[in-house]
């Protein structure tokens, strides 16, 4: 397997308030890697410590404990952030720069990187539709104008690796459509992109890698298949259901769904062989039988219980 | 390169600030102001008493150009500290530190880019000296490199000290020391009158605050008579070479202390 793009291994992070405040644990011994090529989403509820465990992989704050490597460097190291575009929250600009001269301006602090030059800055101020608006002042940017024009300039040296904190933040469903198929765009070109986002029906969309974080604690973090994977339930799709039998089967805290020509039929996995074998002497024709696989929005909702514990 | 870039942009930024242009057009409402009696006392000055008009002249001339010079210290000091405390508030400064750019780069091209705004307010100001004097009928005789390279190595001074006390304190309270610390050099220096402070505490100040007063081109500023003949090069050269050296260490001290800073808001 190849190396990891980032490592981040083992780091706690505490914001030491001045004036005898409390100090806050933003990050707790939390570990994780993203390798070339995934795309990996990072998800938390707000506070969780994904900006922070973002800037420390940028080279903006400093871990207290722990190990951290952006393509084998340490964060904020020149030859790393050759390689990465980064999309921060809340992108801020110099208002009174043009897109096409802010552009121009990132370009000049890059300088030659390892993957070329990159498009040319109008073929990325269309990309991301900004080239009718490319003599407007950006301080009378919108604040989708604004996100789009912070994804260009990610864009602009053609980065081995997108570093995205919420880009889709500020987008209307068209252009958070448009990002999902810029991403997808990008991971057919190979680019490793690590996204943080509140919107979990987009990320599964897109992402391969799935890093959960909460009150600075790592919950869960793996392959995006393997935790959906992760179930008790078991769907099975028959013809017809007898009456007596279904309400056996309730009985045994499956739950069944009718519909016009089939009926869908959850149980738990542990008594799928009696189900079936219940269904088959009942003369059902079993059509289909699937583990049932947990969508993100579930599985967070799972991983994050209310009271803030995590399993 | 990147220092480069950095320090256009800064004085790019600097001069699409709102509260320095209000101050720039204040400036020039002041300068027109005051340039209505010269006109006047330059009439009467041909009409009567030649001698006295022309003294009156020049006290107004030093008296403007000292305000000036005073004012180019604490620009110095709030365009360094709003440059890079004001990038940090709105959040700028990520999207730059996300590129190749060091953080000394980040620190010097921002160093840099207030200099090229106070090489350009000397430059003004020099003008504006010439302007008057010529108002006042007279010439100003000393070199003009005097006058452009001795502000220039005081302001290097307060925009060094201003860089180092934002990279940990307060843009406010950044400023306000460098407020403090332009009324206490005076006052620190040894002058042979009984001081109200302790020698203790003044000692020690006068060799760590930096001696802007060598540094004042007012001591240049002879209008009648030439301050040339009375300064040597080498003189000239033990005192740049003190502000340089003083405003070089000041700044190395602030890289240092950025070189771990948090660039977050947080």
């Amino acid at each position: 397997m190849a190396s990891p793009v980032i490592e981040f291994y083992g780091v706690t992070k505490v914001y030491h308030r001045a004036f005898g405040g409390q100090d806050v644990a933003a990050l707790v011994d939390v570990s994780f890697e993203v390798f070339p090529g995934e795309v990996c989403a990072f998800l938390g509820p707000n506070g969780a410590g994904k900006t922070t465990s973002i800037s420390i992989l940028m080279g903006f704050v400093f871990e207290d404990q722990g190990n951290v490597r952006v393509f084998g460097y340490e964060p904020g190291d020149v030859r790393a952030k050759k390689q990465i575009g980064f999309v921060p929250e809340n992108f801020a600009f110099y208002k009174h720069l043009t897109a096409r001269r802010l552009l121009e301006f990132h370009r000049a602090l890059a300088g030659p990187t390892p993957g070329g030059n990159g498009p040319a800055i109008s073929e990325l101020l269309v990309r991301v539709k900004l080239d009718e608006f490319r003599k407007l002042r950006i301080g009378k940017y919108s604040r989708g104008m604004v996100q789009r024009l912070g994804i260009a300039q990610a864009l602009l040296d053609n980065p081995q690796l997108l570093i995205l904190d919420e880009p889709t933040s500020g987008l209307d469903p068209a252009g958070r459509k448009e990002v999902r198929e810029l991403i997808q765009s990008l991971k057919a070109a190979g680019k490793s992109i690590f996204l943080s986002s509140h919107i979990l029906s987009e990320v599964e969309q897109i992402c391969d890698r799935v890093i959960i974080i909460d009150h600075g604690r790592l919950v869960r973090a793996g392959l995006l298949e393997e935790l959906r994977g992760q179930t008790s339930q078991v769907e099975l799709v028959v013809d017809e259901l007898p009456e007596t039998l279904e309400a056996e089967l309730r009985e045994r805290g499956a739950t069944i769904i009718l519909g016009p020509n089939s009926v869908h039929v959850t149980a738990p996995a542990a008594q799928k062989r009696e189900i079936a074998e219940a269904l088959w002497t009942a003369g059902c024709d079993v059509v289909s039988m699937n583990p049932q696989k947990t969508s993100l929005e579930d599985l967070f909702l799972k991983l994050l219980k209310p009271s803030g514990e995590t399993p | 390169m990147r220092v480069r870039t950095i320090a256009w942009n800064t004085f790019g930024s600097l001069l699409h600030n709102r509260l320095l242009l209000l101050i720039l057009v204040l400036f020039v409402s002041w300068i027109l102001l005051m340039m209505t009696p010269l006109y006047m006392l330059r009439k009467e000055a041909t009409l009567a008493n030649a001698q006295r008009m022309e003294s009156e002249v020049l006290t107004l001339v030093s008296l403007v150009m000292g305000a000036l010079s005073g004012f180019g210290s604490l620009l110095a000091a709030w365009c360094t500290a709003d440059a890079v405390a004001g990038e940090m508030k709105s959040g700028t400064i990520l999207a730059v530190m996300a590129r190749p750019v060091r953080r000394w780069e980040f620190l010097v091209g921002k160093f840099a880019g207030v200099q090229i705004l106070l090489a350009f307010y000397v430059v003004g100001m020099l003008g504006l000296s010439h302007l008057f004097a010529r108002l006042g009928g007279q010439h100003i005789q000393a070199p003009a490199w005097e006058l452009l390279v001795y502000p220039m190595v005081r302001y290097a001074m307060y925009s060094a000290v201003a860089l180092l006390l934002v990279t940990f304190l307060h843009q406010a309270v950044s400023l306000a020391v460098v407020w403090f610390m332009a009324i206490l050099i005076p006052m620190v220096v040894p002058s042979g009158r009984p001081h109200l402070v302790p020698t203790l505490i003044l000692k020690p100040l006068y060799y760590v605050l930096p001696s802007t007063g060598l540094l004042s081109e007012s001591r240049f500023l002879a209008i009648t008579e030439s301050s040339l003949h009375r300064t040597s090069l080498l003189q000239h050269t033990i005192t740049l070479a003190y502000g340089l050296d003083y405003a070089l260490v000041v700044l190395l001290l602030a890289l240092w202390s950025f070189r771990r800073k948090s660039l977050t808001r947080d």
